[in-house]
């Protein structure tokens, strides 16, 4: 076997399929031509380390928020019954993912204070877009220098929602001001608004199997808009990032409509 | 949480969502988001235009879903529809996605003969970021059908049936890719250790 027949050779022998003889002189003609050996060598550590890149990471609650909006705007959702089951696959009968949760039909509890919170959300999102701050530089200036800042500027300017400018209150306890220019961002989860309070509240009498997920919905979107919020505050002139923090108080806004509609 | 007996299966799901049950649909939304994602992500190697691609997939997927006759595989009508909306945006950068046939007939100047700086070798560990910058440097064509089976783990035969092309195409496709990304990948090595 020549270097050039184990080339048209690979593509079988690689993916697993090649026939007895062939085989046998690939290996044979592999173990004494150092090129070819270094070919196969890096092809197969090229295809192992490739498999690494497949998904760990799951799409933002953005993506199904949008999905779930544009299919209500464009009529294909007409049935928002909750109904109790499990996924599983055919084969077992291992549930792969608990989704929906048992419904109350009885329970009639009104949510209806959401709207006005959702519409608040957004109207929220408009004025930070349309509003541009004064040049804060919130850095490490004596008193609060906002770590995860979104607090000071945000209670200014966002007079609606403060859902997760929470502690309107600067963070000076935290910048306990002794020099250390604190890290740039602090991931911190604030403590959840008083309308994300109320709102887990009503989920978790109305449809408490599902609180889990909208808390970790909730907590994903309220981290996004305190990054983008910092980074809108670094930056006030950053159009696109204003747009995304317009977005990103547009998709809360949707995860209380949604929910809203689910548990009326 | 695992309480119940029954559930419902992705054909029962599948069903429930041509009745428009928004429950349903997010059942299968979760059920393929991480691969869908996955193979827009590297694709484009943005997350952000990752998602929207994803998002878009889905909507196609779901606005169609009452035509699903179960023909093929669910997961494989969603792939190639995913695949579609990727190389549609691609083409709309004005990137120039060739078809596979024509990528097959281009490639006769594949450095085949000789590989590449010869001295540098790849032996050891990939970095995985200089693997992503390579996988993007391939033609769409062939980018498509490495993620698909290298990194996303679908057969030829899925890969076939995704983006219409023939089981041997496909492995040829896939082999050209990775020597071409052998080649990107040694050429990155080479350039690194000049500027130490």
């Amino acid at each position: 076997m020549t270097c050039s027949d184990v080339q048209r050779a690979l593509p079988e022998i690689l993916d697993g399929t090649p026939d007895g003889p062939l085989a046998a002189d690939f290996e044979s003609h592999v173990q004494s031509c150092p090129d070819c050996s270094d070919l196969v060598s890096d092809l197969n550590l090229i295809t192992s380390e490739a498999r690494q890149l497949a998904a760990s990471e799951e799409p933002a609650p953005r993506v199904w928020l949008g999905i779930a909006a544009q299919l209500r705007a464009e009529g294909l959702i007409v049935d928002s019954t909750i109904v109790d089951s499990t996924i599983r696959e055919p084969e077992t009968s291992a549930p792969l993912r608990p989704m929906l949760v048992p419904s109350s039909p009885r329970r009639r509890w009104s949510a209806w204070w959401l709207a006005p919170v959702a519409a608040g959300l957004v109207a929220a999102g408009s004025y930070v877009v349309s509003h541009k701050p004064a040049p804060q530089v919130a850095k490490q200036q004596g008193p609060a220098a906002p770590g995860t800042s979104p607090s000071p500027t945000s209670a200014e300017e966002t007079p609606a929602a403060t859902s997760d400018s929470e502690p309107a209150r600067a963070p000076q306890p935290l910048a306990q001001k002794s020099d250390p220019p604190t890290p740039p961002r602090k991931v911190v989860e604030a403590a959840p608004s008083a309308e994300d309070q109320q709102f887990l509240s009503v989920v978790s009498t109305r449809a408490p199997s599902m609180r889990v997920t909208y808390e970790n919905q909730l907590k994903a979107v309220n981290a996004d808009i305190r990054e983008t919020q910092a980074y809108v505050n670094r930056n006030p002139g950053d159009v696109d990032a204003r747009q995304h923090l317009m977005d990103a108080y547009q998709q809360k806004a949707l995860l209380y409509q949604i929910a809203l509609d689910r548990i009326q | 949480m695992t309480d119940q007996k029954q559930g419902i299966t992705e054909a029962e799901a599948i069903e429930q969502a041509k009745q428009g049950n928004e429950a349903a649909f997010e059942v299968l939304y979760h059920l393929h988001k991480r691969r869908v994602y996955s193979l827009c992500l590297r694709m484009v190697s943005n997350p952000a235009q990752a998602e929207d691609l994803a998002q878009e997939a889905f909507l196609q997927l779901f606005r169609k879903i009452g035509t699903f006759r179960g023909e093929s595989a669910f997961s494989t009508w969603l792939h190639r529809m995913t695949v579609n909306v990727v190389l549609m945006q691609l083409r709309k950068k004005g990137l120039p996605v060739v078809s596979l046939e024509e990528t097959l007939e281009a490639d006769d100047d594949a450095p085949r003969k000789e590989f590449g700086t010869k001295d540098v070798k790849l032996t050891g560990s990939i970095d995985r970021l200089q693997l992503q910058r390579a996988i993007d440097r391939l033609p769409p064509g062939y980018r498509t059908v490495f993620v698909l089976h290298d990194v996303e783990g679908f057969e030829h035969n899925e890969i076939a049936e995704i983006v219409g092309c023939s089981i041997g195409n496909s492995k040829s496709q896939l082999h050209k890719a990775r020597l071409k990304l052998r080649d990107f990948l040694k050429f990155m090595r080479a350039e690194k250790a000049k500027t130490g």
